[in-house]
């Protein structure tokens, strides 16, 4: 039966782009297996890695995400021969490139899930769930979404009343 | 009404705007760049450069809301945009390029449709001016029938003295109740001699010749050469003070966002860009062409202004060194 | 200390490019040469079009040339002739964006007529056109050059370039000590600097690879990045820039160069490059590559970071 769900300050949102072909089948198999995984992951599937746009990662954040899981197929079982390679390739320089802008790479997670692998989806999204969970939300992109140029400012009397209480 | 002020002062009062909770915006140095942006204190003023990016955006800003928009079930709520939640400005140390160009902009934004946005910004601000002592051979407000103190725009407009200070020349009703609020920070002329004013080099232009040339040479083989090399971006029209285009967009989802106002150009190719596919300035020549014409003969037919008052930004910004001054004196000479 | 740099071959070279645009359009070699002319102010170029001999000595090279004439060769740029062969004006930075866009099956070589440019430098910067050219005002892509000499063209100007002095690496230094940052510093810094941008897109505009006639960023069904030139929207846009010229970017720093809010686009390309050639060696030169970086793999690629 469900073992008690233990209660926490803070549930993360972790967002998943899998592959159809592998990951989501180890999703599936995961659940069809009943094995327990945290609720906090939101799984969207694609056909391939190959189809995952970096775009997609930096929508995820700036539309609440805490964490983000790519997942795919292990090298050379691409159900697209080599739609995963490319993804490689593309996710390596990306994760440069959000590091150097000051994205913390622990809320990011890449990993191989095969079809069989519903042991390893499970391992792979607790540990990704538990580890931003201990880092706390993701602002830096939820702070943007308010950020505005000086002359687009307006004045906010409930905010300033706010400010001046502090 | 004539007075006078130390540039002591002047910073003086800055200051005390500021601790009255008004909204300073003057030159102030940001980074790399001088730009207009809000004063947190009177030491950050500059008076000795033109910023990077004109006034325009205190009264049209890069991107504004219009409404809110939330949606649930059947229900659809809209939130507009309260005009009192727009800051009462002061604007400081206006260059008078930049101050020339808020009533061209008045016009187009009071005319068949009364832009609330422009209008309520326009209405709280008050708006100080600052005569020119240095040009750079990109200015060329003499050529287009400005002058480094020209008045027009300003509510005040200052001119730096020989000995320091600033003689100090109300210029409208705003002018003036501003100078008996703060009458204790100004005092009467004592006669000393303004510096001399800066010298834009250009020759100042023919603009009805030019506009005449404008009238009949809608097509013409000298479009293709001028902007041959115009590679679309929209650089000149947003640091241009009187460039006024805009787009609307609604950013969100369909449950709840916001619909915002922001800078369109014509240079962009998408600008004229029609639903069905159909592009009628299908090539750059013909965006460029746009730009001058809306400059020198649209904007003067409809409301008897020219859209240019040579503050030289476009001809410094223009990645491909298109040269606004040049390309109306080719025109001039034809 | 400030030092001067010896551009006193510009003259010579001005001179030799004339005389090759002006015969290769009589012989009919070419219909068209693209390359730089004075402007009105002191100092200042633009580019041209020419297509007469007797346009020849419309043609100059200076140090104020600076744009990378190579984005009018592209199909974003519809209004320049392409019919026949064109000549075309090239700095080493400029020749490897070319060469970038023959190995994407953009250009054909035998479309072209190069004309090389044995390079001293330019300036960084063409707010001061008459500035001359020093340690001080020279561009930062010119500290990190390693290529003043083009190679492969059609025509280079028997003239050698000055070698370069030992010059502060500019993007090397400010990418370190960006990377020794921790991350919410980092985040700081481009968060200011993304700020700036008003979405002018003269970023996009001079880029050679920026080709597509349908960008991303204009599109808003489905909108990917928003349009508005708010910071959400502006870092969403220049990450998606960095992102898209990655392994394609051939260093001419254009980008940079023209943005009017001063944002240091050129540092994101330049840390991207870095990166390629430590993860897959690979980098921009004059060798026509058959397929860039991220559009090929090796099955033995690292994936260290892959669980």
């Amino acid at each position: 039966m469900h073992s008690e769900k233990p209660k926490h300050d803070f549930e993360p949102k972790i967002i998943a782009f899998v592959c159809t072909w592998c990951t989501y089948a180890g999703a599936d198999l995961a659940g069809t297996s009943r094995m327990q995984y945290p609720s906090n992951v939101r799984v969207l599937k694609f056909p391939c890695t190959g189809r995952i746009d970096p775009v997609f990662i930096l929508k995820a954040f700036q539309q609440g995400a805490d964490g983000i899981l790519v997942s795919g197929c292990h090298p050379g079982d691409c159900h697209y021969i080599a739609g995963n390679y490319h993804a490689r390739r593309r996710f390596a320089v990306f994760r440069k490139l959000l590091e150097f802008i000051g994205v913390d790479l622990n809320r990011i997670q890449f990993s191989w899930v095969s079809a069989a692998e519903g042991g390893k989806w499970v391992e792979v999204v607790t540990d990704l769930t538990e580890r931003v969970r201990a880092m706390g939300p993701m602002v830096e992109f939820k702070d943007l979404v308010l950020e505005e140029q000086w002359s687009g400012n307006l004045n906010n009397p409930e905010l300033q009343a706010v400010y001046e209480a502090m | 009404m004539q007075k006078q002020i130390t540039e002591a002062n002047l910073r003086l009062l800055i200051d005390s705007l500021l601790l009255k909770g008004q909204r300073v915006v003057g030159p102030r140095q940001s980074g790399t760049m001088v730009l207009y942006e809000p004063l947190a204190s009177a030491s950050d003023l500059v008076t000795d450069e033109l910023p990077r990016r004109s006034i325009k955006e205190a009264f049209f800003p890069v991107c504004e809301d219009l409404l809110e928009y939330r949606k649930e079930g059947q229900q659809i709520e809209l939130k507009d945009i309260d005009p009192d939640r727009f800051p009462e400005t002061v604007l400081i140390g206006v260059r008078p390029c930049d101050a020339a160009a808020v009533p061209v902009l008045d016009a187009v934004f009071s005319w068949d449709y009364q832009d609330q946005f422009f209008l309520a910004r326009r209405a709280k601000t008050t708006i100080i001016g600052m005569a020119c002592t240095t040009a750079d051979d990109a200015c060329f407000c003499t050529a287009v029938g400005l002058s480094p103190n020209d008045p027009k725009g300003s509510d005040l407009l200052l001119t730096p003295l020989v000995g320091g200070g600033f003689l100090v020349e109300s210029q409208s009703e705003k002018g003036e109740a501003f100078l008996a609020t703060w009458q204790d920070r100004f005092s009467e002329p004592d006669g000393s001699q303004t510096q001399a004013l800066a010298t834009p080099a250009l020759q100042p232009l023919d603009l009805k010749k030019i506009k005449a040339w404008l009238d009949d040479h809608f097509e013409d083989p000298a479009w293709d050469s001028i902007a041959v090399r115009c590679v679309g971006c929209g650089a000149c029209a947003f640091v241009c003070p009187a460039c006024h285009c805009f787009d609307i967009v609604d950013e969100g989802s369909e449950k709840a966002g916001k619909r915002r106002k922001f800078w369109d150009a014509c240079g962009f190719s998408k600008f004229t860009n029609h639903a069905s596919g159909h592009n009628p300035r299908d090539l750059q020549p013909k965006r460029y062409r746009n730009r001058i014409m809306h400059k020198f003969k649209y904007y003067d037919d409809k409301f008897g202004q020219t859209l240019c008052t040579g503050c030289g930004r476009c001809i410094r910004v223009c990645p491909v060194g298109i040269d606004i001054a040049g390309v109306l004196e080719e025109i001039q000479g034809k | 200390m400030t030092q001067t740099i010896d551009i006193s071959s510009y003259s010579a070279i001005t001179d030799a490019i004339r005389n090759e645009a002006r015969r290769i359009l009589s012989d009919s070699t070419v219909s068209a040469v693209i390359g730089y002319t004075a402007g009105r102010r002191k100092g200042s170029t633009q580019p041209i079009v020419i297509t007469t001999a007797d346009d020849a000595d419309q043609l100059i090279f200076s140090a104020a040339c600076l744009n990378d004439l190579v984005v009018y060769l592209t199909k974003a740029k519809k209004d320049v002739p392409k019919g026949g062969r064109i000549g075309i004006v090239v700095k080493g930075c400029d020749l490897k964006a070319l060469v970038g866009l023959l190995g994407e099956s953009q250009l054909k070589r035998e479309n072209l007529y190069l004309i090389g440019i044995p390079c001293s430098g330019v300036l960084g910067s063409l707010l001061k056109p008459a500035a001359e050219l020093t340690t001080e005002t020279i561009a930062s892509k010119c500290c990190e050059c390693t290529d003043q000499l083009p190679v492969g063209c059609d025509f280079v100007p028997t003239v050698t370039p000055t070698p370069l002095p030992d010059l502060e690496k500019r993007y090397a230094n400010e990418i370190a000590r960006l990377e020794a940052m921790n991350p919410s510093e980092r985040w700081e810094f481009w968060k200011e600097q993304f700020s700036k941008c008003i979405k002018c897109y003269a970023c996009r505009q001079v880029c050679p690879f920026c080709f597509c006639e349908q960008c991303l960023c204009d599109r808003n069904r489905p909108q990917m990045v928003e349009q508005t030139p708010r910071p959400l929207g502006n870092t969403a846009w220049h990450l998606m820039r960095a992102m898209h010229l990655a392994g394609r970017c051939a260093g001419c720093g254009e980008c940079e160069r023209v943005c009017p809010m001063d944002i240091p686009l050129n540092l994101l390309n330049r840390k991207m490059a870095k990166e390629l050639k430590e993860l897959f060696n690979s980098e921009a030169g004059f060798e026509v590559r058959e397929a860039g970086p991220l559009t090929s793999y090796r099955e033995d690629d690292d994936q260290s970071f892959i669980r």
